[in-house]
């Protein structure tokens, strides 16, 4: 019954085949706020951030940065790049290796990490406290590495994964698994907000894994979470939704064909940053409307975050779109009334101050 | 000075069933002059303009054409004296040609079509009316179709040509060609008398307005004496200029739940990948000029129009994807569409108001009901009648006999008695008075404070500017732009609906 209205809905272009993209439009109206933001700090390869409510902890590659204000010094280094980082609420910090292993020191400079995991882990990508000094892990794939992000989206994986560990344990539950793409996760009271970026929607899972959609429909591919003060979040994107790779990921042997023939750089997927090279598709057109031609493009990379509330709903949203540069943001956190968020695209640390982005769209 | 008068009144009166309609009017048409008749539904404008053309007759009083007194008896009477009348509902025959509805009345014994089509494009021509003499009636633009009626009048040989809300269904840039028509016609010496709710059209385009209330005669003056606020407190008798677009607004409501998503919405040729979001508790205003799909995308959304078959893109209700062939099952599932066109699609004249408004409530029944209980029928109608203030003897007045504004409230108590979640306006305040629109826009402000999700589609954009939290343009069949009330302008708004 099933194969025969997913036949239907391919050949009528309903459903899952209708390739429809929601609209940036109500709190998701676009600006270039992210545009204005001020450049703190310029990184070979920045990842993830945290904040202990006083620095800012970076991840560049294999190396740890501490910002102060403007001045970032390098606290610590290790022998692979961090995928995942997190500051624990009694100082401490933890941090994913490569997506293949977690590792939790007492504080930032400790020499040896008091508890390590590192059993069945692929592509850990967000760590965060949770109550009970556990703390939730998200790991994107348990197909692709976490640089390989494109190939699982190519391939519609759901391998994503939400876990619990227990540092003084050292056990690690698997709270929700069959993920699309899970990149970003809050521990809120018995729930944890996720991020399920192939699915384009943030959604609660609870304690005894049942699982509510709190945000669905998301004209973007979601990534990580934090705490926003005043209460609610801010949710980044890494990316937008595009007409044309919703069309591409529902022709099964295009990709397959373009994944085995055309180099990686090249593919119909999005990206973190884009106009490098005139072979990159979707890189612009133009359309005659009224009589006048106009620019128009796509936006192959984009850059987004959104203000959500404490039930979840979008308030308000900073955007860099196309033609903008700070694209790929897939951190931000809030600290010293200030929002630090990384646009992986560019490279950059980025910082706005909250108070009169609150003011001006009356969150 | 009385040369210069082509058709006067003196105390004209006309009662129905002892009720004055007019009373005891004064009244006199200039030769070559622009005259508006304003006033609230219900004043007399319509009934004196009928006397006019004909269509009535008084009950006291005199009428003088050139100087001669005149009783038409019938509108052809009338015609024969040089008097025409243009219809809101314009009065053409759809399926004949705008050559045929031109010469009808005046066929011969022998008529050659392509003599008729000659003639008539010679007339249009010098008229410099640009439509083809061949075309349908029924496939033409209200635009043009005002053009035909206008012509016909002109080829009778009218010299007093009468307008009823003759702007009602014209998009901003068919109203101003029509003004520059009407600016032609006086050049030539025909008298116009003109009817119309947007004060505007009457202080642009009159040379005089005359203000009618409650059938009297308010005053008469000329146009440049007048500002919008002395034409609104001779209307109504109070000032209502700083309730009904006169203040900007200086909060916007914020957006609850995300009610209505469409996504890539297609109906050719109207509806081009439309995309938009409706939330709770907010007033979303949709503009835009006629042929960019707005009514059609809710239209679609409200199950009164099938999007295309294939690919023809999603809408979620509340985050479920709906789909839906008919407009019952999306009454069920809360969503209400207050119709554009109230007269064909609003309601039926015939019927009496409590049961047009019960019948809004029977799609609620998923299958019908076999008997109406005449009691609940007029206890639901008495409810909506009081909440909503219509203006009538009773529950069993017959909606025909109500005035355009007490019409349009009755077509909004038929969907509001669905009590839906969803509640799309399309032109709530086309061909009403502006008493009438007052309450109307009250009405809508009060339905998004409770919570309920609101679209307001307009071509009127100080009406979009006063009603809307949010306010979305229309272009070419999807939404182009964005603004928060707080933000717009009429300029900005005007542009993204042309560019």
């Amino acid at each position: 019954m099933i194969g025969v209205r997913d036949f239907a809905n391919r050949l009528l272009g309903r459903g899952d085949a209708a390739i429809a993209v929601p609209t940036f439009d109500g709190a998701l109206k676009p600006n270039q706020k992210l545009e204005a933001a001020d450049i703190v700090l310029e990184c070979a390869a920045p990842e993830d951030l945290a904040t202990d409510g006083r620095s800012i902890y970076v991840a560049d590659g294999p190396r740890l940065l501490k910002l102060d204000g403007d001045v970032a010094a390098e606290a610590r280094r290790f022998d692979r790049p961090i995928s995942a980082l997190a500051v624990l609420p009694d100082g401490g910090l933890a941090v994913a290796l490569a997506g293949r292993e977690i590792r939790i020191y007492l504080e930032p400079s400790a020499p040896k990490p008091y508890a390590v995991f590192a059993s069945g882990l692929n592509a850990v990508n967000t760590l965060a406290p949770a109550p009970g000094g556990t703390l939730v892990a998200t790991d994107g794939s348990m197909t692709y590495a976490v640089e390989d992000w494109t190939r699982d989206l190519l391939e519609r994986q759901r391998s994503g994964r939400l876990l619990v560990l227990d540092p003084a344990t050292g056990a690690a539950k698997t709270l929700a698994a069959g993920l699309g793409f899970a990149f970003g996760a809050c521990a809120t009271g018995d729930e944890v907000l996720v991020s399920e970026s192939w699915m384009h929607r943030l959604i609660a899972i609870r304690r005894d894994g049942t699982m509510r959609i709190v945000l669905p429909h998301l004209p973007v591919y979601p990534s990580r979470l934090s705490r926003a003060s005043g209460g609610g979040y801010w949710l980044t994107a890494f990316v937008a939704r595009t007409l044309l790779v919703e069309f591409v990921l529902r022709e099964r042997t295009y990709r397959k064909r373009m994944m085995a023939e055309i180099d990686p750089e090249y593919w119909i997927v999005p990206r973190l940053r884009s106009g490098l090279s005139f072979k990159e598709p979707l890189q612009g057109a133009h359309i005659k409307t009224m009589g006048v031609i106009k620019p128009w493009a796509p936006p192959r990379s984009y850059g987004l975050v959104i203000r959500l509330d404490a039930a979840g709903a979008p308030l308000y949203s900073l955007h860099s779109r196309v033609g903008g540069t700070n694209h790929g943001v897939v951190a931000a956190v809030e600290c010293d009334n200030s929002l630090v968020m990384i646009a992986k695209g560019p490279g950059r640390i980025l910082r706005l101050p909250v108070g009169p982005l609150n003011q001006e769209f009356g969150a | 000075m009385s040369d210069d008068i082509v058709l006067s009144l003196t105390k004209a009166t006309k009662l129905y069933a002892g009720v004055a309609a007019i009373d005891d009017v004064d009244f006199d048409l200039r030769r070559g002059e622009i005259h508006a008749l304003v006033g609230e539904n219900g004043a007399g404008k319509s009934t004196l303009t009928k006397v006019m053309a004909g269509v009535v007759t008084l009950t006291s009083g005199t009428m003088t054409v050139d100087g001669v007194e005149a009783s038409p008896q019938s509108p052809l009477e009338a015609r024969q004296l040089g008097i025409a009348m243009v219809f809101q509902e314009n009065s053409l025959v759809p399926t004949m040609t705008v050559a045929q509805n031109l010469f009808l009345g005046q066929e011969r014994f022998y008529n050659r079509l392509r003599g008729i089509y000659i003639a008539a494009q010679q007339f249009l021509q010098s008229l410099n009316f640009d439509v083809a003499p061949t075309a349908t009636v029924g496939v033409l633009g209200a635009a043009k179709k005002q053009m035909v009626e206008i012509a016909r009048a002109v080829l009778h040989k009218a010299k007093v040509i009468i307008f009823d809300e003759p702007t009602a269904s014209l998009t901003p840039e068919e109203k101003k060609y029509f003004f520059d028509l009407v600016r032609d016609l006086k050049r030539r010496g025909v008298s116009i008398v003109f009817i119309s709710h947007a004060l505007e059209e009457a202080l642009v385009l009159a040379d005089r307005i005359t203000v009618l209330r409650d059938g009297k005669k308010v005053v008469t003056d000329d146009a440049a004496k007048f500002d919008r606020a002395r034409i609104v407190q001779a209307m109504v008798g109070r000032d209502l200029s700083h309730t009904l677009y006169g203040v900007r607004k200086a909060t916007v409501r914020k957006a609850g739940d995300r009610v209505l998503t469409v996504q890539n919405l297609k109906m050719a040729p109207m509806v081009k990948n439309n995309s938009l979001s409706v939330f709770a508790g907010q007033i979303t205003g949709v503009f835009g000029l006629v042929g960019a799909g707005r009514t059609e995308t809710f239209k679609i959304v409200s199950g009164v129009l099938k999007r295309d078959f294939f690919y023809g893109g999603e809408v979620f209700l509340r985050d479920k994807p709906v789909r839906f062939r008919v407009p019952a099952p999306a009454v069920r599932a809360g969503v209400a569409y207050v119709t554009e066109d109230r007269k064909v699609e609003g309601f039926f004249e015939t019927a009496s108001i409590a049961r047009n408004i019960y019948l809004g409530l029977t799609s609620r029944f998923p299958r019908g009901r076999a008997f109406l209980s005449r009691r609940e029928v007029n206890a639901i109608g008495s409810d909506w009648i009081k909440a909503l203030k219509v203006r009538a003897i009773g529950n069993e007045a017959k909606v025909v006999e109500l005035s355009g504004g007490n019409q349009q409230k009755v077509v909004i108590a038929k969907s509001l008695v669905q009590a839906p979640d969803l509640i799309i306006f399309d032109e709530p305040t086309r061909g009403v008075d502006v008493g009438a629109i007052v309450e109307i826009h009250e009405l809508i402000n009060r339905l998004a404070d409770e919570g309920k999700a609101v679209v307001v589609i307009s071509s009127y954009v100080p009406e979009i500017m006063a009603l809307s939290d949010r306010i979305l343009v229309s272009r070419q069949g999807k939404v182009v732009e964005e603004f928060s009330a707080l933000e717009a302008t009429e300029e900005k708004i005007m542009y993204a609906a042309i560019h």
